[in-house]
């Protein structure tokens, strides 16, 4: 399984984006500042919109997932029961995992976006896909759900992962860096190197590295061990 | 066209002319070649194909009625066809300048605003549409009519929701009523030409002008 951009580049006006690397299986982790073109990168990686110009080679994936950064575009059941089974899955086990057993009769639509962004993850991350983009899957969620939705991405053992986004307070586990700088995709390499090259690195981490103490990766647990390191 | 009062009075009358007679939808059509400028871009438009299936639908039921069942759908399509080049050549802001040079800056400018805020929302909601339709198709939801209803829930909540925190901003921050603008058009010689080429259209539509040549003899 793997996804080769071949001088990708999307042109909307005076605004661009270019992309070129190959993503394989694992965990990939693209970061960039809002309006960067991270959404539209997704788009064109998942497949959803062509490149203005270059070429993407997708191998061996036949069964690709895209989670919109808003999660009401998914909606299809009438009730948020419903919801889990649009998706094909056990409703008790999804409300159970989301913490939402007791708005299981509600429209998914009255429920607040954070809880439907929990929902739509509880949904998405419970399946096995070849390909899974996921377009800032952590906005509108609270800490605690950030940490349960970077455990079970963590969790994630086959297929290409590749998680889009501005965050910077909580990560899953991350095989590969990725960042857009300049209206260009780089590839900052495996963890924990990547680290040192990495502009959009989270404070924290920069204050780790400056000390010497550099995290294994960046799940809490790594962040965690490279602070209380001696 | 630039000028947003010309391209609007175009509209109408195109619309009055194919509406009439079969052959002022043949010559609104025409215009539609000759002066729309963004044929191909609104050709590209997701929502003429299911426009035209509803219209043949209600053509053929025409037909099977008695009606004139083809005439009607031809007529209606240029309708579309020119409705569809209004809104391809819309730019945010122009109703409320149309409002206001129409109607001042209480009235005018309220309607005016609306106007344009409802484009706003109506492109939201076509951007809105695509993503949904991926997402759909993505997760297997089924045949396209199965997906209208859900898409079309959405659509509407999100719809609804963004005007109600728009009027609370907008009362909040002390709106009340009308507001303060002088318009401006821009108008070019080829807009005054290519507006006056509809009106004649229409004239021609409306006046028998087989009569015309009788009285004429």
């Amino acid at each position: 399984m793997r996804i080769d951009l071949d001088a990708v580049r999307v042109v909307r006006d005076s605004w661009s984006v270019s992309a070129t690397g190959t993503f394989t299986e694992g965990i990939h982790l693209i970061s960039g500042d809002v309006g960067s073109g991270k959404t539209t990168l997704a788009r064109v990686i998942a497949g959803l919109s062509p490149p203005t110009s270059g070429a993407i080679r997708r191998e061996d994936i036949t069964h690709p997932m895209i989670s919109f950064q808003f999660p009401e575009h998914h909606v299809t059941g009438s009730t948020v029961s419903e919801e889990c089974s649009s998706w094909g899955l056990d409703p008790t086990v999804i409300l159970k995992q989301a913490s939402l057993q007791e708005k299981a009769g509600l429209s998914p639509l009255r429920l607040s976006r954070g809880e439907l962004k929990r929902l739509h993850l509880a949904c998405v991350l419970s399946q096995e896909y070849d390909l899974l983009v996921l377009d800032e899957p952590f906005s509108s969620l609270d800490c605690k759900e950030k940490a349960r939705a970077c455990t079970t991405i963590s969790g994630r053992a086959r297929g290409i992962t590749i998680i889009f986004t501005h965050e910077q307070s909580q990560f899953p586990r991350v095989d590969m860096l990725w960042e857009i700088v300049d209206g260009s995709l780089h590839c900052r390499g495996n963890l924990p190197d990547a680290l040192r090259t990495w502009e959009h690195a989270p404070e924290i981490v920069r204050a780790l590295i400056r000390r010497g103490k550099e995290p294994a990766n960046l799940t809490r647990q790594d962040i965690r061990e490279a602070a209380c390191r001696t | 066209m630039q000028d947003i009062r010309l391209r609007i009075a175009a509209a109408l009358v195109l619309t009055l002319s194919a509406f009439f007679s079969l052959a002022g939808a043949a010559l609104a059509f025409l215009w539609w070649i000759a002066w729309s400028g963004k044929v191909s871009e609104i050709m590209r438009m997701r929502m003429i194909l299911p426009v035209a299936g509803m219209l043949a639908f209600f053509s053929a039921v025409l037909s099977l009625t008695g009606g004139d069942g083809v005439s009607y759908f031809l007529r209606m399509m240029v309708i579309v066809l020119v409705g569809s080049w209004v809104y391809a050549e819309q730019k945010s802001g122009e109703f409320l300048h149309l409002g206001v040079w129409l109607l001042g800056n209480r009235i005018g400018f309220e309607l005016g605003m609306l106007a344009d805020m409802a484009m706003q929302t109506l492109h939201l909601m076509v951007r809105d549409f695509e993503t949904i339709r991926v997402a759909q198709a993505l997760k297997g939801t089924g045949t396209a009519g199965k997906m209208l209803v859900p898409a079309g829930l959405v659509l509407v909540t999100g719809a609804l929701s963004r005007a109600e925190h728009t009027a609370e901003l907008m009362a909040v921050r002390g709106y009340r009523c009308g507001g303060s603008l002088c318009p401006r058009f821009l108008t070019t010689r080829g807009d005054i030409f290519r507006c006056m080429t509809a009106l004649c259209i229409l004239i021609i539509t409306v006046i028998p002008v087989s009569e015309f040549f009788i009285l004429y003899r």
